[in-house]
């Protein structure tokens, strides 16, 4: 494979064979992408190619192509969302019983707090018989094609550490995100926008920053790219002040013609790199304005979401979710910051479900309507969990909880219309069919078509993998 | 596929070296293991098989192993092994086992060997099954030079490795660069910023007529650049995971720049390398340590701080000591360790309890945060105390009987009566915590730590027991972990109390619950009233003021009590007694309880900044005796005086004179004086920084590195297969030091050379910087390797010999001009048949464009500063708090980038496009990218556009006269030292005509390009000519070879 090493001929660089290698950050030969296929070699031939992010053959077929994240920063409660206990309704203002705390460490409480029943109220819905609250009346139209997890649990009770470990695998900063697992995984089948596009709505940032999407010890080209849905979507996408298109086209064939002569005289093939990535540059800032564009969408489909297209919002970022799977980007992660109601439980939650309900149904509704749900994996979800104790005076806030919480996922190979597991009568711990955060992680790649065991990178002399060291199983009872 | 584009790259990005590393080993062992008689080498070739594809079952973790069977140790090997006879040795038998339940490795393993491998494995039985110690944990020694054929290539002994290992392939090294390129190679390389041109012209001249003399003369004089320690400095500053900001959540801003200017200017003094880690690691525990000593300790102190709300201050201490130890093994140790956190090394031969065995060194500490002092201030400081000293001895001068005075006062100051206070413990009501913590201190104080709101009410309850309540006595006291040792969690260690409240009621009537009315309050200190500074602004109309103690009692909230007094003054210990307008009897039998709020309403609006005012130590007491008229004592003076005159040493009595004239109204001419003199006393700065704890902590293993999960008492001690600890009476943390960076460690020398070879040939000898152990890629050149290892610790340890060494070779100064042929037959350069060209680091790309530009501000060290940046950024949605980035517009604007403020959770988006780090963990490798995210950046980021339009400028002003051949040659030699060929002039001189037209024909507008330039000084130059000079100058910058090291 090193012997096509020639220099680059003369030109204008524009060769359509070049798009192959949009968002190439890796240097010259792409060394990521060989050290990819040597990971994946037993599995996939057609990885030797120089660019890390060309598509690559997962270890087997794959349900799901793309990943539309919709990360709820903060952590909803579950007990007001999904999963509806009667019991704890019964039990309100009675201490919990001693032997579910014992050894339990809250963040804020103290754990021997009154319990407090659940906010809202809770009815079924579709054929599936889901139970959901009354303020996701939209999530409930599509019960049918949801798949939700009332037992996830995980081992962080802190927001940033509970976030970079549904993101990474590890409560450490620096291990690679989902996301970035999946662009070094598969590559990205968009040629001028970035694999893995963040977007973030709600009041704050995520706790967990952008460690959240980082890429690690996998090299920064996996890394996920924030966009943001108002002005220069891409940071520093726009030309300068006063250069018009053709000056800014003069400006990188000079450069380009410059850079040409400069690879016969050294034969430095990074060169070649750098004059690829120039004219990826130049393209993309036609690409990402006509994505953000969302003007050309029907009113129709605007009414579905519920987006203003002038203001942005979280509504409107899932609608650029579709329109981002729609052009290739393999990994899509919206984050809400906005779930965190130690105090203005019944508040916070209307106002949360009121930003993202009916745009997370929209979006279910819209790829399935447009045939992208069989292949577009959607999740739902945040942090952790609760506490089914009262946080505050006024009976109106709970605490982190690790222990027990819920997520949804659609599409992707998921079984629709299905509920699996189960907490305990309070929703403290999980009773039956127990997700790990890493349990999940392990689904969501082999529906990505990836045995989570071999998806591995060798750094400081270990395999390194998203789902780390301790055993984690694909959730086969809620695959199609 | 286009593979005219996947040509092979110089520069291998970091993660997949180790990789490469074991294909391109794979094939040399391929091609030995074919000639059968060649010696099979078990460092190179076997281990790397056995550790790979055996250890994780049979090696160093116990808990792990499989079949009581270890390949890492020869002795248990040995039993399936039949050296000389692979057909009949086990081992061999069961790699070529059909059975799938008996066949190595296990299928279900995920690891298979190849023919070429299990060929390698037969000859190596065959030859004798000879094992070897891993070649890094056996210190260097220093090897034969080679004998080379080619005697004239050699310029010094590294070319004498290298050259011997090209002949073997039948290659030679490059030609030697040409004068102008090695100029600017070397300022790049040592000093991270590029020639100016009549630099270049000098030394390229000299360097053509006397190539050694003026070659040594240019390495030696960047070598004296203070320049060299801000580029070297960055490097270690990346190992150090240096950031200006806390990190998780909250990513508060930090001071520790201290810390960052002491690294640049050790490795501008040449500290010695092991002295520069000896007190990195341990420097306040140095006898007589300096401020400076103290201030290298901020290596360790980087570590990340989460203090969201409800986290716990001991996970996350034990999150920051992994952390350490991570740092300690990839930077100084140059080993994986951070395994052992949770089991035994699958690999390398740490055991657990070695693991925390080192972390037992590091355990002892407190997190401080102390007031540092640049020399002016230091300066100013010393004048300031022995002002005070002067003034002081002007009032003994003129009490002549001071001393009797001071005695008579003493006794009788210690015989008045005090109430008897009873320490009370206190339970904290969660729910007004706000997410904080109150760690109890075992003498009845309470640390405040974790996330500090800037406004809330934490309500504390306790019991009294006695006959009569008449008073609580609120103690403010001080703890290393607080900021300038507190007794608040300011900043500057301050605090204001706005009220104090309590609610008392008996245990036989509950429900009466009484409000607490306070006759009056006595506090040790009581400053003027002030307004709040602008730190604390809350948003709000209503003025708030702090002041003296009755503000803590006038039940008005906008009116705090505190301590702060904008002098070191304000960091000591406070006592405040407050009498109850009514006692309170506790009938016989009962007992009271007392409710305490402390209302800490004086911090600003922003609770994720450093905006909190709250108390950071307090302890409670109560009494039923009656509170005295007098004022309390200062606890150290009280403290003293409770022991006879003859005993007090020349400090404390310094102390007992400093209160004592406070009391004395004859002194207070000269009391004035002094507390004026205390005003100019500097603020100085903090710094992150380790203090020893007085108590021991244990050091547990930790089940699965579990802090709530410890499994037996560890004491500090070293791991076996690396060099011993030498038995000392100095403290463990030091001697801990000294072992690290001791003579005969294995791997420290190693492991800093390594990265040093990396840094200039952007490939280190051994490709796994991080990592030395067994799992390592196979060093290129061992014998080098462990050359330049030796050459260190023998120079005394002087890394600036190190750098004349390795630029003094051949190697360093060939060509990096690539022929076809050599890209194919060694597409990394692993051989050293060229020079390197790669890209330069994130900061010197910037340095080069401002540098360029002329606009580069080269002042050294100081604060961070906030070159331009998108606001957006530091605003949520996009940063989880909103941050202050108030983008400079002087000077600081124009420094070097290693000086740009570094937020960890929104890195400077420039420099994150270009590979830097944020700092969240050690790094020694960063990864080396080329992406259409750089070429926006250089194209479009408004810093490059102000740096084309200052250069265009100075291109104007300076070649005022000039063709414009000549002024693009002008630019040119600014950004890439050489001159334009002819065709280079071509494009840019067509270019040029090309914009001027545009602008002169009114398509382009030269006012709005000259827009990104408002802050320049662009008097007197034409608009149009300088816009279209500008954009030329973007062209330029934006070329490969400017941000290139060729």
């Amino acid at each position: 494979m090193r012997d096509s090493n020639k220099p680059v001929a003369a030109g204008t660089g524009r060769d359509p064979a070049m798009a192959r290698r949009w968002f190439l950050k890796d240097c010259g030969v792409g060394l990521g992408a060989i050290a990819a296929a040597g990971l994946m070699a037993e599995e996939s031939a057609a990885a030797s190619a120089a660019d890390p992010l060309a598509m690559r053959q997962p270890h087997f077929p794959a349900k799901a192509k793309n990943v539309i994240y919709l990360f709820m920063a903060g952590a909803p409660s579950h007990l007001e969302l999904f999963d509806y206990k009667p019991q704890l309704a019964k039990f309100d203002g009675t201490l919990p019983p001693a032997e579910l705390l014992k050894g339990y460490r809250a963040a804020f409480i103290d754990p021997n707090s009154k319990l407090l029943g659940p906010r809202f109220k809770f009815s079924r819905h579709g054929k599936c018989g889901a139970e959901i609250s009354e303020i996701l009346p939209h999530t409930a139209k599509v019960a049918d094609e949801l798949t939700i997890v009332k037992s996830l649990t995980t081992d962080a009770f802190n927001h940033a550490p509970a976030q970079i470990m549904m993101n990474t695998g590890s409560q450490l900063f620096g291990k690679p995100s989902l996301g970035s697992w999946t662009l070094y995984g598969l590559g990205s089948e968009s040629k001028d926008l970035p694999g893995f596009v963040v977007f973030s709505s709600g009041q704050k940032g995520p706790s967990g920053g952008n460690s959240n999407w980082g890429s690690g010890y996998l090299p920064t080209v996996y890394s996920g790219v924030q966009l943001r849905s108002v002005g220069d979507p891409v940071l520093y996408l726009s030309n300068p002040p006063g250069v018009d298109k053709r000056a800014q086209r003069d400006s990188l064939d000079a450069i380009t013609a410059l850079n040409q002569q400069r690879l016969s005289a050294t034969g430095d093939p990074e060169i070649a790199t750098r004059i690829s990535s120039y004219e990826m540059a130049y393209r993309m800032q036609a690409s990402a304005p006509e994505l953000m564009d969302i003007a050309s969408e029907s009113q129709k489909t605007l009414d579905l979401y519920g987006v203003d297209p002038d203001k942005p919002s979280f509504a409107k970022n899932c609608l650029l979710a579709r329109r981002l799977v729609e052009r290739g980007v393999r990994f899509v992660q919206l984050f809400h910051e906005a779930w965190d109601q130690h105090g203005n439980l019944v508040g916070g939650l209307k106002t949360n479900c009121q930003d993202t309900d009916q745009a997370c149904a929209a979006l279910v509704q819209d790829l399935k309507q447009r045939g992208m749900l069989e292949d577009t994996l959607v999740i739902w979800g945040g942090e952790f969990g609760r506490t089914p104790m009262v946080q505050g005076g006024g009976n109106d806030g709970r605490d982190h909880h690790p222990n027990a919480f819920t997520m949804w996922m659609a599409g992707g190979g998921m079984k629709p219309g299905t509920t699996l597991g189960e907490s305990d009568e309070f929703g403290f711990n999980v009773t039956a069919d127990r997700v790990h955060v890493r349990d999940l992680h392990a689904t969501i790649l082999n529906q990505l078509g990836f045995d989570h065991t071999r998806l591995s990178v060798k750094f400081q002399g270990l395999d390194q993998r998203l789902t780390g060291v301790e055993p984690a199983r694909v959730v086969k009872e809620i695959l199609a | 596929m286009n593979h005219r584009f996947a040509p092979p790259s110089s520069v291998p990005p970091s993660p997949w070296v180790s990789l490469v590393g074991l294909i391109i080993t794979a094939c040399l062992a391929v091609d030995v293991a074919k000639a059968a008689d060649t010696p099979i080498d078990f460092a190179n070739q076997v281990r790397p098989i056995l550790s790979d594809a055996c250890f994780a079952c049979h090696g160093p973790d116990e808990a792990s192993r499989e079949a009581d069977l270890r390949l890492d140790d020869p002795d248990s090997a040995l039993a399936m092994i039949e050296p000389g006879d692979a057909e009949s040795s086990e081992l061999y038998q069961r790699l070529l086992e059909s059975d799938s339940e008996r066949v190595m490795p296990p299928p279900g393993s995920g690891k298979k060997l190849d023919a070429e491998q299990i060929a390698i494995l037969k000859q190596w039985i065959e030859q004798g099954a000879e094992f070897e110690q891993h070649w890094a944990f056996t210190s260097p020694t220093r090897p034969e030079i080679p004998e080379v054929e080619n005697a004239a290539w050699v310029k010094n002994p590294i070319d004498a490795f290298v050259v011997s290992k090209l002949d073997a392939e039948s290659l030679s090294l490059s030609p030697l660069a040409g004068a102008v390129t090695l100029v600017r190679r070397l300022s790049l390389d040592l000093t991270g910023l590029p020639p100016e041109p009549e630099f270049v012209a000098e030394w390229a001249g000299r360097l053509n007529q006397d190539r050694e003399n003026a070659y040594r003369d240019l390495v030696s004089q960047l070598l004296q650049s203070n320049h060299y320690g801000e580029h070297w400095g960055r490097f270690w500053l990346d190992a150090a995971r240096y950031a200006d900001s806390d990190g998780y959540e909250k990513d508060k801003p930090r001071e520790a720049w201290f810390y960052r200017d002491w690294v640049v200017q050790s490795l501008n003094q040449d500290r010695p390398y092991n002295d520069f880690i000896i007190r990195q690691i341990a420097g306040d525990l140095l006898p007589d340590a300096t401020q400076a000593d103290h201030v290298a300790t901020g290596f360790l102190r980087n570590s990340m701080v989460n203090e969201e709300g409800g986290a716990d201050p001991e996970q996350f201490r034990m999150e920051a000591m992994f952390d350490r130890m991570d740092a300690i093994g990839k930077s100084i140790l140059g080993l994986t360790i951070q395994c052992g956190q949770c089991h035994s090394h699958k690999y390398d031969p740490l055991q657990q309890d070695e693991y925390y065995g080192m972390f037992a060194f590091l355990n002892n500490t407190h997190d401080a945060i102390i007031p540092v002092y640049t020399d002016e201030e230091l300066g100013r400081r010393k004048e300031v105390l022995s002002q005070i000293e002067e003034l002081e001895n002007e009032i003994k001068r003129a009490i002549p009987d001071w001393q009797d005075q001071l005695l008579a006062w003493a006794e009788a100051t210690s015989r008045r009566s005090e109430p008897t206070w009873s320490v009370t413990e206190l339970s904290f009501l969660d729910r007004s915590l706000g997410g904080s913590k109150f760690l109890p201190q075992g003498d009845g104080s309470y640390l405040c730590q974790s996330y500090a709101p800037t406004n809330f009410n934490p309500e504390g309850t306790g019991t009294f027991h006695g006959q009569r309540l008449s008073g609580l006595q609120l103690e403010l006291l001080t703890h290393s972990n607080l900021p300038r040792s507190g007794p608040g969690r300011s900043v500057e260690g301050t605090w204001a109390l706005s009220e104090l409240t309590a609610e008392v009621y008996l245990s036989g009537t509950p429900e009466q619950k009484h409000s607490i009315k306070f006759k009056r309050a006595l506090a040790d200190r009581s400053p003027e009233t002030a307004d709040l500074k602008s730190r604390y602004d809350n948003k709000q109309e209503a003025k708030r003021t702090i002041g003296g103690i009755e503000f803590a009692i006038d039940g008005d909230d906008k009116t705090a009590w505190t301590n702060e007094v904008d002098s070191p003054l304000s960091n000591i210990p406070q006592t405040a007694w407050f009498e109850f307008e009514q006692p309170i009897e506790i009938p016989d039998g009962q007992h009271a309880t007392v409710v305490v709020h402390l209302a800490q309403r004086h911090g600003g609006w922003n609770s994720d900044d450093n905006q909190t005012f709250n108390i950071g130590r307090f302890r409670v007491s109560l009494t039923g005796d009656a509170i005295p008229e007098f004022d309390p004592l200062p606890s150290d003076v009280k403290a003293i005086l409770q022991k006879d005159p003859s005993q007090w040493n020349a400090e404390q009595s310094a102390s007992v004179f400093s209160h004592w004239r406070t009391t004395i109204d004859q002194a207070k001419p000269w009391n004035e004086k002094i507390a004026a003199a205390w005003l100019n006393h500097p603020t100085g700065t903090t710094q992150l920084t380790l203090a020893e704890r007085g108590q021991q902590r244990t050091t547990s293993r930790l089940v699965r590195g579990n802090f709530l999960s410890p499994a037996g008492e560890i004491s500090p001690h070293v791991p076996e297969f690396l060099h011993e600890l030498p038995e000392t009476d100095q403290p463990p943390r030091l001697q801990f030091a000294r072992w690290l960076a001791a003579d005969d460690s294995p791997t420290t020398a190693r492991s800093i050379v390594n990265r040093i070879w990396q840094a200039y040939f952007g490939v280190g000898l051994v490709e796994t910087s991080d990592d030395l152990g067994t799992q390592s890629a196979p060093p290129s050149h061992p014998e080098l390797l462990d050359f330049l290892a030796v050459e260190l610790v023998d120079s005394g340890w002087s890394l600036k010999h190190l750098h004349r060494l390795i630029v003094g070779s051949a190697t360093y100064q060939q060509s990096s001009n690539v022929t076809s042929e050599l890209a194919r037959l060694d597409p990394y350069n692993r051989l050293l048949a060229r020079g390197a060209r790669f890209r330069v680091p994130a900061e010197t790309v910037r340095d080069i464009t401002l540098a360029a530009s002329g606009l580069l501000n080269p002042s050294l060290g100081g604060p961070s500063v906030y070159p331009p940046a998108p606001a957006f950024l530091f605003t949520p949605p996009v940063s989880y708090g909103p941050k202050v980035w108030d983008v400079a517009e002087d000077a600081s604007r124009y420094r070097r980038a290693l000086y740009t403020f570094r937020f960890r959770s929104v890195p400077y988006p420039m420099l994150e496009n270009f590979d830097a780090v944020p700092g969240n963990l050690s790094c020694v490798r960063r990864s080396m990218s080329n992406t259409p995210m750089q070429a926006l950046t250089s194209l479009n980021e408004p810093m490059f556009l102000e740096c084309s339009i200052a250069l265009a400028a100075k291109t104007i002003r300076e070649r005022q006269a000039s063709s414009d051949a000549e002024r693009l040659d002008f630019i040119f030699r600014r950004c890439v030292a050489r001159e334009a060929t002819a065709d280079e002039q071509g494009v840019l001189q067509t270019y040029l005509d090309r914009q001027r037209g545009r602008i002169d024909s009114g398509e382009l507008t030269a006012e709005t390009i000259l827009s990104a330039g408002s802050l320049l000084d662009l008097e007197g130059l034409e608009e149009n000519e300088l816009a279209a000079w500008s954009l030329v100058c973007r062209v330029i910058l934006n070329l490969d070879e400017t941000i290139t090291r060729e």
